[in-house]
């Protein structure tokens, strides 16, 4: 029965960050939440184990502030998670997330089946980790997948790329990366959540593992992007409806 | 040695990327050289349009991944210590790059949408966007090669100049990749192409059933423009194909007028519709994000709203 481990980032919830007077980004009233795209990775998880059996165990690499989203993720089906926990696990680049990955992989959670990553994170989006992470196990590794299964000790995954679909086959253990619509992740309900506490989480201190890279990537500016609109409202009734087609016409957009 | 490379699978990307890596390479004074699989590429076409060097690559067999390529790609890369490698930002060019940049231990810069090289600390600064499009990040690589992926339509097709000379060397071909790929579906198109298209009504959440997005049809009909629409429409309801879904992750539009009916305007929407040249937004509620990025806004219900516009445009 497969081992399947689903690997989540705790990022920041982007509808909740703000456009400062200067450019800059506010963050001052932001939240956090489970990037999304890898919650169809867990809900991908989950539902295999459905199928074959087997265990699924969340990972995720981040600050101690991160034990929020270990509790989340278990919420939603896994039955036991690892958490890489250091105050320096901030603002980590993806060479140096699938270089921890990989570490607290080899050293607690192998052997293992199939590894499931959300195709990218929804904070800086640079869909790098799952393939970097395969590359360092060693490992096929399948991305932008919308279906997956695992049949004979291998994984059968269809890919999507520009011209359509492509079929593909890879022996385990091997890592696939899922697109959004591959599932519609579940939304937790008040038992899960206490059925989530119940669950075995590992805490991997920094300690405990190799010393990870510098990184390779340095961000020298970060600001708000710039939308200028003029923003104009108006109403429903006719004379506004007219009004609005009228502008329209000015521009000669009809 | 040091240089530019750029890989990519298919013909305009590679010309693209042949753009944007001559204006790198004359900066830098230093070659430009392009990876290509032999199968089906005219090594002097990349030559006239650009290339100083070629580098042929086996052709991929029946079945075979790119991830072959891999060890092929590092081991170049090791012996000849190019400065940066382009990669189009195609789905399994963006594997890829991002297999090749762990090899050899070094960054990558994903889908970035502008690059250029700064003379005075001799680094090439590269943006892109984050946080769903809310941010853009301007980034550097301190390790070599600096590698990138490059969104395909970011930069035009280079040229073919007359009398340009290159050389051309031949790779040795790679082990077989354990991955198989063993169907291939082409995607057959239901739809227009709407990143093309000069006028386009988005449906968003706002609508309640699959039937009403007639009203979007008609609308767009007057209008003379096609319908697209945001994530939830295309992947959780299955209303409309997903290649009319509009947005960071799906198409990016560049209209002259764009019409968004029961739109919210979440950031990753709004990315895709930066490009247009008039945006304009229904929705009931004031507040919608969409607002902030809307030239002009109707605020009320569409169900009530795109009727009243169907008959004033008829006045028109």
């Amino acid at each position: 029965m497969p081992t399947i481990i689903t690997c989540f980032k705790w990022v920041i919830d982007e509808a909740y960050i703000r456009r400062g007077s200067s450019g800059d980004l506010d963050f001052s009233a932001v939240d956090y939440k489970i990037s999304d795209y890898d919650r169809n990775a867990i809900e991908e998880a989950v539902k295999l184990k459905d199928v074959h059996g087997g265990t699924v165990a969340s990972l995720t690499v981040g600050v101690p502030e991160a034990t929020k989203g270990i509790k989340d993720s278990l919420s939603r089906g896994p039955d036991k998670a690892f958490f890489a926990a250091d105050a320096s696990f901030n603002n980590l680049e993806p060479s140096q997330t699938a270089s921890l990955l990989a570490a607290v992989i080899r050293s607690f959670i192998t052997p293992y089946d199939l590894i499931l990553c959300g195709e990218g994170s929804s904070d800086l989006y640079t869909q790098q980790v799952g393939p970097r992470l395969a590359e360092i196990l060693q490992i096929p590794s399948i991305s932008f997948v919308q279906k997956v299964e695992l049949k004979d000790g291998k994984v059968v995954a269809e890919r999507r790329v520009e011209e359509g679909v492509e079929v593909v086959e890879a022996p385990l253990p091997a890592l696939v990366t899922v697109l959004p619509d591959i599932n519609v992740p579940r939304i937790p309900g008040v038992k899960d959540t206490l059925m989530a506490s119940k669950k075995p989480v590992v805490t991997i201190k920094k300690e405990d593992l190799p010393p990870f890279p510098a990184p390779c990537m340095e961000t020298v500016e970060m600001k708000a992007a710039k939308m200028d609109r003029s923003c104009e409202k108006f109403g429903t009734d006719t004379a506004e409806i007219a009004r609005f087609v009228d502008v329209l016409r000015k521009k000669a957009l009809i | 040695m040091s240089g530019i490379w750029i890989i990519a699978e298919k013909k305009e990307h590679a010309l693209e990327l042949l753009t944007i890596g001559r204006v790198l390479a004359a900066q830098m004074e230093t070659k430009l050289s392009a990876f290509l699989w032999k199968d089906q590429n005219v090594p002097e076409d990349y030559i006239a349009c650009g290339a100083d060097e070629i580098m042929l690559a086996a052709p991929g067999s029946e079945g075979q991944s790119l991830d072959a390529f891999i060890p092929v790609i590092a081991a170049e890369a090791e012996n000849n210590h190019p400065d940066a490698i382009l990669f189009a930002a195609t789905a399994r060019c963006r594997d890829l790059a991002a297999r090749v940049a762990s090899r050899m231990n070094t960054g990558l810069c994903s889908s970035c949408t502008s690059l250029a090289y700064d003379a005075a600390d001799r680094t090439i600064k590269m943006e892109r966007l984050a946080y769903g499009g809310a941010a853009v990040q301007k980034v550097i690589c301190k390790t070599r090669p600096v590698m990138v992926t490059i969104p395909p339509g970011t930069f035009e097709q280079a040229k073919a100049e007359a009398g340009r000379t290159g050389i051309q060397r031949e790779l040795s071909t790679p082990a077989p990749s354990v991955l198989k790929v063993i169907e291939k579906k082409t995607k057959v198109r239901e739809t227009k192409d709407i990143t093309e298209s000069r006028v386009i009504v988005a449906v968003g959440r706002g609508f309640d059933k699959k039937e009403d997005l007639d009203l979007a049809r008609k609308l767009a009909c007057a209008l003379g423009g096609e319908i697209g629409c945001t994530r939830p429409i295309s992947e959780e309801n299955h209303w409309l194909p997903e290649e009319l879904c509009i947005g960071l992750s799906g198409v990016q539009v560049k209209p002259d007028f764009y019409l968004g009916l029961g739109v919210s305007g979440q950031v990753q929407h709004a990315t895709g519709i930066r490009q247009a040249k008039v945006v304009a937004a229904v929705n009931k509620d004031e507040n919608a994000p969409i607002f902030s990025v809307a030239d002009f806004g109707i605020v009320g219900n569409l169900y009530d709203v795109v009727p009243k516009l169907l008959e004033a445009l008829k006045r028109v």
